[in-house]
Formats: C-alpha cells, sequence, structure tokens
C-alpha cells in the first residue's frame, strides 16, 4: 500500500495549506508517511480514517502543537500562506494565534464565560473592556450559544452543558479571529442533540473560516465538509470532494472503508 | 459457584469495609485521646485551691506567744508567753518533754519575730532569745517513721542597758558568705530604732575575729507602727501610723533611702516576701499591697520603692502579714479574724477564711499546711493549692516581676534560688512561634513554589524527573542534620559574611534583570534562539552563581566604606539592632530547607494534575509558556498548592529540632530578623527534662502543647475551609 500518492494532489485553485512530503517520528516509529495535499481556504475539510491513523497528529502538526511532545520529530513541511510553519524563524504563538484549536474533550478554563470567549484576546494584550466586551458578544453569536449564555455571561463555565461547553470552545477560538479552526473530533463526546447543534455551527461557519476537522463519523464527514480525506495507517489514500469520495471512492481501501468493512 | 464467588466478594467486601472503619475510628480516637491527655495534665492549673479541715484534739490553755506547724503536719509547736516551748502530736500528747526557754521565769515574751527558721523571743525585761526550731523524719529499726523536733538556742541577748523600754526586735543572720554576722534591730518606746551587728571575719590564717556596732536611728516625727527586717539584715523597713513607707540600708551605718508617703492610711503591718526582694504592706483600712525597688531609669543606679501588687483588700486592719517560706505566697490577718493567703506574682487570692478573731497563724514550710489560733481553739486546716503563681495574667499578660524595671512578658522558669520568682508567660514563646514560622514561610513558600512551576510547566521531561525525587530527598534529611549543619556550620560563616548576604539579595536580582535584556537581544543569534526550551537555566545559572560571588568579594569593600568596618557593629551604633549568631536568618534558611520539599512535592503534584486539555487549550490560543502557567495552570492547582503550603506551615510550627539547635531559644520579643526567639515545641523540648511531673512547669509545658495543638488545629482547619472554596471556584469538570 505503500504507493506515490502524488496523485491524492487535487487541483485546488486557493489553498492555504500546502502540505509537502509530511514524515513525521514518534520515537523511531513513523506515525505520518509522505504527506502531500492541498487545504482550500474558506472550505471545511474533513479527516476521516480508523483510529491511530494519524488523522489527530496530523492536524496537531498545523498549529505545531506536537512541539509539547518531547519525542516527536518531523521532515518535510507545512506551508502556511507561503510560510514553512516549522522553520526556525516562525513564531509559535503568532502561528497559533492564526489557527484556533477545539480539541476531543470541550476543556473551558474554570473561569467565567464572559473570561473563557475573551481569554485569547486577554493574552494578546488586548484591554479595552468594549473591544472585549463586543468581541465576546460577537463571537457568541457566531458559535451560536449567546441567546443561551447572555444572562450568565459571569457564571462559571462549568455549570454549562457539554454541548454548550463545545459550543463556547469554539467561541473562544472564533474570538481571536483565526484563519483555519482545527477541531479534533469535536462531537465525539456528545450526544446526538448536540452534535446536530456543532454541525449546523460548522455549516454556518463555512465560507468564513477554513475549518479542518477529525472525525470518525462518515456520516458527519458528508454532511459538514466540502472535502474529504481519507487516512490509513499514517498514509494519505484518497482525497478529494466529498460527494466524491463517499460515493465513487477511487481506492479499494477507501471504499472498504466507507462501506464499513474495516475501521 | 457462582454463587460462591458472589458470596466470598461480598464477605471481603465487607471485611474491607470494617476494616478501614475501624482504622479511620481509631485514628480519630487517638488524636482526640491525646488532647484529653494534655489537656487533663494542664488543667489543674487552672483548679481553684482546695482546703480541708483537719482533726485534732490539742487544747490551748496558756495564753501563747508562738503557733506552728510541721511540715508532715503531724507535730503542733506552741511556746506560751511566759517561754515554754511544747509539741504536740495531734491526738493532743505531747511528744517531747516542754522545754523552757526562759531563764527569768517572771518574764513574759512581750514580741516575737521569724527570720528562716529562726524564732526571735523579746521578754518584757528586756532580753532577747533566739531559738531555731526545725523537724526532720527519723526512721527506727523496724522503718517506722516518726518525726523529731530540733530546737536549738541560737542566742540570748542581755537587756540593754540604757534607752526606753523595747517595743520590738528583730533578728537576722546573714548567709553571705563574704560577709558573715548577725543583726539585732529594736524599737524602742520614744519611737527611736536601734541596731546592732556583729560581724564575723576571718584572717588568712583563720583567726576568726568579731565586730560588733551599733547605730540608732533618731526617733521619726511619726510614730512607727511596724518593722520589718529583710533576711540577710541589711535592709530595714518602717511603716508610720501617719502612713509613710520608710526604708533604711543598714548593710553599714543606717541611711534613709526611701520615704514614700504614699498611704492615707496608718501602716499596720509589713513583711517581707520570700527572697527579701518585695516588702508587703498592710494598713488600717486593709488594703495589702506589695512593693519594690525599682530604678527610675536606665541610667540611674538607684532604686526607688515602687508598689507593684494589689492584693485582695481586708474588711479591716490588716493585723500581721507571714510569708510563705515555699512561693511568693503571703499569708495575713485582720483584726476580723479574716485570714487570707494570696500569691504576689499572680495575684491570687488564695484563700479567704473567716475566723471571727485570730491571734496567731502560721504556715508550715511547705505551705501545705494552716495553722491558726483563734477564739474557738486552734483550727488545722490542710491546704491544695499546688499552682499559685499560675493565672490567665501571669501566663499571657505583662508582669511586674521581682528585679524588672516594668512589667514584661518574660519567661524563665527556673534559678539556682529556691526564692526564685517563676516567670511562666507564654507569650513571648507564642510569638516566637509566628516569628520563626512567617520568617521560613517568607523564604520557602516563593522558592518552592516558583520551583514546582518551573519542574511542571517548563522544565524538559527527563530533567522533571532528576529534580523531583532529588527535591524530595530532601524531606528525609533528618532535622537534627539539619540543624547541626545549619548552627554550626551555616551560623558562622553568616555572621562573618552578612554584608555579602545582604549584597547578595541586591546584586543577584540586578544581574538577573541584566542577563533579561541580553536575552532579548540576543534572541537574534541562532544559537540562543534555537536552544532548546527548559534549558534557559543553563544560562541563568552563571549569572547568579556570578551576583553571588560578586556579592562576596564587593562585601568587604562595601562594609570598609559604609559601615565603618564592622556591619554589625554599626547597627548597633546607628540603629539599636543587636546582631545574634543563631537568628531568624539561619531559621529561615534551615526551616526553609525542611519544608521546602513538602510545599514543592505537593504543589508540583497539583500542577501536573491539571488536565492537560486547559493547557493545550491556552497553548492552542497562542498563549506562551508563562501565560498559560500563570493564568490557567496555577489558578486551576492553587487548592493543591494551598493545601501544600498549609502543610508545610503546620510542619514549620511544630518543627522543633532546628529552632532548638539554630535559635538560641532566647525568649524575646522583637521582630528583628537578626535576633533568634524561642518556640512552644522548642521550649517543650528545653524544659521538659528539668520539670518535676506534676509540678507547675511541668503543667504549664503541657499547656504549651495544648497551645501548639490549638494553632495547627486552627491554621489547618482554616486552611481546609479555604481549601474548599478555592477547589469550588476553581472546580474541574
Amino acid at each position: 500500500m505503500k504507493n506515490d500518492n502524488r496523485n491524492a494532489i487535487i487541483a485546488i485553485e486557493d489553498s492555504i495549506v500546502q502540505v509537502r512530503d509530511l514524515n513525521l517520528f514518534y520515537g523511531t516509529s513513523q506515525a505520518l508517511f509522505n504527506l502531500n495535499f492541498d487545504i482550500p481556504r474558506n472550505k471545511v475539510t474533513a479527516l476521516i480514517g480508523p483510529s491511530g491513523c494519524g488523522k489527530s497528529t496530523f492536524i496537531r502538526c498545523i498549529n505545531r502543537m506536537n512541539d509539547l511532545v518531547d519525542s516527536v520529530n518531523i521532515n518535510g513541511s507545512i506551508q502556511l500562506d507561503q510560510q514553512d510553519i516549522f522553520d526556525k524563524s516562525v513564531d509559535v504563538i503568532d502561528l497559533r494565534r492564526k489557527i484556533g484549536m477545539v480539541f476531543q474533550k470541550s476543556n473551558p478554563f474554570p473561569k467565567s464565560i464572559y473570561e473563557n470567549v475573551i481569554y485569547g484576546l486577554r493574552i494578546g494584550g488586548v484591554t479595552e473592556k468594549p473591544v472585549l466586551e463586543e468581541a465576546a458578544e460577537v463571537s457568541l453569536k457566531r458559535s451560536a450559544l449567546w441567546d443561551e449564555v447572555k444572562d450568565r455571561l459571569h457564571d462559571s463555565a462549568m455549570g454549562l452543558s457539554g454541548g454548550q461547553m463545545q459550543r463556547l470552545c469554539i467561541a473562544r477560538a472564533i474570538a481571536v479571529s483565526p484563519d483555519i479552526i482545527l477541531m479534533d473530533e469535536p462531537c465525539s463526546a456528545l450526544d446526538p442533540r448536540s452534535t446536530a447543534h456543532i454541525e449546523e455551527l460548522i455549516r454556518e461557519l463555512n465560507g468564513e473560516y477554513t475549518i479542518i476537522i477529525v472525525t470518525h463519523n462518515m456520516q458527519q464527514a458528508s454532511r459538514v465538509s466540502d472535502l474529504t480525506a481519507f487516512l490509513y495507517e499514517g498514509e494519505l489514500i484518497e482525497f478529494g470532494k466529498t460527494t466524491d469520495l463517499f460515493t465513487v471512492p477511487v481506492k479499494k481501501a477507501t471504499e472498504d472503508y466507507i462501506t464499513g468493512r474495516f475501521g | 459457584m457462582n454463587k460462591k464467588l458472589l458470596k466470598r466478594n461480598k464477605f471481603y467486601d465487607k471485611l474491607a469495609h470494617y476494616v478501614i472503619t475501624i482504622g479511620g475510628v481509631a485514628v480519630i480516637l487517638s488524636v482526640v485521646a491525646i488532647l484529653v491527655l494534655i489537656v487533663r495534665v494542664s488543667l489543674p492549673l487552672f483548679q481553684p485551691p482546695t482546703s480541708e479541715i483537719v482533726d485534732h484534739k490539742i487544747t490551748v490553755t496558756e495564753p501563747l506567744a508562738v503557733i506552728g506547724l510541721d511540715d508532715y503536719q503531724e507535730n503542733v509547736f506552741t511556746i506560751d508567753q511566759k517561754g515554754v516551748l511544747s509539741v504536740f502530736s495531734l491526738q493532743g500528747q505531747e511528744t517531747v518533754p516542754p522545754v523552757d526557754l526562759g531563764i527569768n521565769h517572771d518574764a513574759h515574751i512581750i514580741f516575737t519575730s521569724r527570720s528562716r527558721t529562726e524564732y526571735s523571743l523579746l521578754w518584757d525585761d528586756g532580753r532577747l532569745s533566739v531559738v531555731g526550731i526545725s523537724f526532720r523524719p527519723v526512721f527506727n529499726a523496724e522503718g517506722t517513721r516518726s518525726i523529731e523536733p530540733q530546737i536549738a538556742m541560737q542566742g540570748e541577748y542581755a537587756s540593754l542597758p540604757t534607752g526606753s523600754p523595747l517595743l520590738q526586735s528583730f533578728f537576722a543572720t546573714s548567709v553571705d558568705e563574704d560577709a558573715p554576722g548577725t543583726v539585732r534591730v529594736n524599737l524602742h518606746q520614744d519611737n527611736s530604732v536601734s541596731i546592732f551587728r556583729t560581724s564575723i571575719s576571718e584572717s588568712l590564717f583563720g583567726d576568726v575575729e568579731e565586730t560588733d556596732e551599733s547605730f540608732v536611728i533618731p526617733a521619726y516625727f511619726e510614730t512607727i507602727s511596724a518593722l520589718a527586717l529583710s533576711e540577710d539584715g541589711r535592709q530595714l523597713y518602717a511603716g508610720t501610723g501617719g502612713g509613710t513607707l520608710l526604708h533604711w540600708d543598714i548593710s553599714a551605718a543606717p541611711v534613709l533611702e526611701d520615704t514614700v508617703p504614699a498611704f492615707k492610711q496608718p501602716i499596720t503591718a509589713l513583711g517581707m516576701v520570700f527572697g527579701s526582694q518585695s516588702l508587703a504592706v498592710g494598713t488600717a483600712d486593709g488594703s495589702l499591697t506589695t512593693w519594690m525597688g525599682v530604678r527610675d531609669s536606665d541610667q540611674s543606679t538607684t532604686k526607688k520603692l515602687r508598689r507593684i501588687h494589689t492584693l485582695t483588700s481586708h474588711d479591716s486592719p490588716v493585723v500581721a502579714i507571714l510569708p510563705s517560706r515555699r512561693d511568693k505566697s503571703l499569708l495575713s490577718w485582720s483584726a476580723k479574724g479574716e485570714l487570707h493567703l494570696d500569691h504576689m506574682t499572680s495575684e491570687r487570692n488564695l484563700y479567704n477564711f473567716a475566723l471571727g478573731s485570730v491571734s496567731l497563724a502560721s504556715l508550715n514550710d511547705r505551705g501545705k499546711g494552716l495553722i491558726a489560733l483563734t477564739a474557738t481553739g486552734v483550727q488545722l486546716l490542710k491546704l491544695h493549692n499546688p499552682h499559685p503563681e499560675v493565672s490567665f495574667k501571669t501566663l499571657f499578660g505583662k508582669v511586674w516581676y521581682e528585679n524588672y524595671d516594668s512589667p514584661e512578658y518574660a519567661w524563665q522558669s527556673s534559678s539556682g534560688s529556691d526564692d526564685f520568682e517563676p516567670k511562666f508567660s507564654i507569650t513571648p514563646l507564642l510569638f516566637g512561634t509566628i516569628k520563626g514560622t512567617i520568617y521560613a514561610m517568607l523564604f520557602a513558600l516563593p522558592l518552592a513554589i516558583f520551583g514546582a512551576v518551573y519542574v511542571s510547566q517548563f522544565a524538559p521531561p527527563h530533567l522533571q524527573q532528576i529534580i523531583k525525587p532529588t527535591v524530595e530527598v530532601m524531606a528525609s534529611v533528618p532535622s537534627v542534620v539539619i540543624g547541626f549543619l545549619i548552627a554550626l556550620m551555616l551560623a558562622p560563616f553568616i555572621e562573618t559574611h552578612l554584608v555579602a548576604l545582604i549584597l547578595c539579595f541586591l546584586l543577584v536580582p540586578l544581574c538577573f534583570v541584566g542577563f533579561l535584556f541580553l536575552w532579548h537581544y540576543g534572541q537574534r543569534f541562532k544559537a540562543i534562539h534555537e536552544m532548546k526550551s527548559g534549558f534557559e537555566f543553563l544560562l541563568v545559572l552563571p549569572v547568579i552563581l556570578g551576583g553571588v560571588l560578586l556579592s562576596y568579594y564587593v562585601s568587604p569593600f562595601v562594609e570598609n566604606q559604609f559601615f565603618a568596618g564592622n556591619f554589625t557593629q554599626y547597627m548597633f551604633e546607628n540603629i539599636g539592632a543587636t546582631y545574634d549568631q543563631r537568628n531568624c536568618i539561619i531559621i529561615a534558611f534551615g526551616l526553609g530547607f525542611c519544608v521546602i520539599p513538602l510545599i514543592f512535592s505537593i504543589s508540583e503534584d497539583a500542577l501536573s494534575n491539571v488536565p492537560s486539555g486547559l493547557r493545550h487549550a491556552s497553548l492552542a490560543l497562542g498563549a506562551s509558556r508563562w501565560q498559560t502557567a500563570w493564568r490557567v495552570v496555577l489558578p486551576s492547582a492553587s487548592p493543591g498548592i494551598f493545601a501544600g503550603s498549609m502543610i508545610g506551615l503546620g510542619r514549620a510550627v511544630g518543627e522543633t529540632m532546628i529552632i532548638l539547635m539554630a535559635t538560641g531559644n532566647t525568649p524575646i520579643m522583637d521582630w528583628s530578623i537578626f535576633n533568634g526567639m524561642r518556640t512552644l515545641s522548642a521550649n517543650i523540648a528545653v524544659e521538659i527534662p528539668e520539670a518535676p511531673v506534676d509540678g507547675t512547669l511541668y503543667r504549664v509545658l503541657f499547656l504549651c502543647a495544648v497551645l501548639l495543638f490549638g494553632m495547627t488545629f486552627i491554621v489547618n482547619t482554616g486552611a481546609e475551609l479555604i481549601r474548599d472554596r478555592l477547589r469550588k471556584k476553581y472546580a474541574q469538570y
């Protein structure tokens, strides 16, 4: 299966991220093999694949969260706006301000709802109260949480439900106006109703932000994404329009996976 | 089979349940038991004195001059006014044949006084007899004990050839080895006082020579109503009918030292308090006060009499004041027969008996038996007041002790002499405990917490794995080793390098700030920029070491240039601060070394246990490591860090060995960081070996233990409450 996957690059007119020859090692064991693909601007790209195939590892490369893991070694490049993010001159803090992230398990800070949303702005040095308040309102409205929390902005975020917490995390990511939002299985810990809520939100954000979403749930990928990449054992097997990939997969492995023969 | 397994599981479940319950309850019970135990030992300090009437069959027919009770409360002795000494058992039998002390059988005793075990009897023909009366236990062949009186005529002084007739006469023997001798002081009917002194001097060759001197103090314009002579025969006090207190130094020719016209009432009785430092004065309106010579100011060498303690007043004129021969208690009685036993230091009225009328009374030497001759006969009382010197005020308040210039909080539990006034103020010990703890925590908290933050948030993982166990090994160093090292090595080192140490606190942060600037500009260099994060300390380390070395080498220059060559001397002369070698700087290092591992370890756990999701969320939002640590991780870990700090605080409060070895244990109250202190725990350790079981010191030490227990209990309870609030505030999902 270690075939040349350069053919996975499909023509994308306006790409924001270009992944080139990306290899990633945890110590001596390789987790990502020679990834090459482009991610379009202001579209939703879904990454699917069985557990342990490297989806999460891949998106953590994009905002360099893998730096936190000591044993990780990376070669190859990821270009963001024509700049290699692994270059020594790149300030990782700047990079992360451009790339928001929503985690599998919702992780609001043990602070008030308001403080959670404006956290990114606060650490960025914004202190003007009107600016912060406006940003909070806009972000909460964008993440469809405003109506539910507007009367208790200063209550602890710990009192929210799981779905609300996850939307709060999305609001928190949006508040710093990132170019890209990474979502690492954002609905895996949520009930179907909350999941529907989040999916609706993703569809609403589509067109304004570049969203890269990792998901286990193929229905979800087909519902929310414009493009889908299928990863298997650290390799990119197939990448294409979501509608094509789910209806007429090119690769046998993709077909096997989406039809539920394994995974 | 399955059912059997189920049953067995159930059994083990129950067993575990009971074992754990029993264990938990046992822990609580044993803590409560310890508390109950130490409270029970200290509680008798606050129990009121009790007394018990002793039945006896002693009857007195002749008018008496002296009545007394032996230490075993088995014999009563009397001297009647004709001079016959009789000793009775409690059954009323005479245990030895009566001894006639008189020479002239027509004479009567008109005045008696007592100094130590010697009674001086003044006869109406002007003679003075001095008789020593004591009792000692004798064991016969079968081992049964009997109490034998020892009666010794110490001296017989003839009547004075000239002068007006005598009213009172006092006699004292100096036990001072340098100036042995005897003194007799007489009060005459014409209000004059005569003094006869015999000094015994021994020449180099052992020839003993006696020299006699006599002086007369002319009549004072007010009638002298009472006299008191100190036990060494050097100080003479007189009270007048006009309410003036007079004091002469009669160690040579009499010098009038003091005239205190402070009483609006006639002075009716005087008595020296045990130890002859203080004088008790009773007046016609029943007031009872004690006086002592106090220097007016630090510079003056002369002492002026000042009223120190005011004891419970009587209902009528005070007739007599007798000191206890055991402690600073005073027995006094009034014209209407009110008999008081008061303790001077604590100002406690221990006993107040209304006996109708008292003609004679006496405490035995142990202070546990009281005998009084009243209108209804001889009254014999057994007293139980083991801790008369303890009151709430003496334990926690300022008390004006003998030989002190002002009221003080003082702790001095024992001394070489029997007539010492014990000082049991716990306040300086509480103060010392709080002071030591505060300085130790000032040193330990920032180091431990920031150390934990570095290790958990910044240090590379393999460094973490070295640092944490290393710091934890520090906790296992026995505190006696730490105490030994800091007391014998660090303390002398810091004493000689004090200026260097102070410069360190100035220069090291300065060097560090300078380093930060260099670091900022150094970012443009590839080697520095690409340095692996977490290893910055490798660059800082030489800078800090450089600061320390710089301080070390610059300090002699600074000391010479600005502090006249000797900093401690300069400090003493200019701000009056003294420098003790064993001081709070040393304690801060020592206690710090012992609590840092505790606080560090618990804080590090708390910080590491903050869910990584929170850290990642913050980092993914573009926060720096420091912002993440400060804004997200520290608040979330605050309950744990707080708990760690409180455990450290509790350890610092109770730590004994380091304090014991490195503070000097001086119970002073001074916030200066250059002075030592004495803490409750060290005090217990220092004093318990010399505290007689069930004595006052023993019980006060247990009270210290109760206070220590209480302090740690309050600290821990408060900490738990605060921690609970923090935990609610920063609750994690």
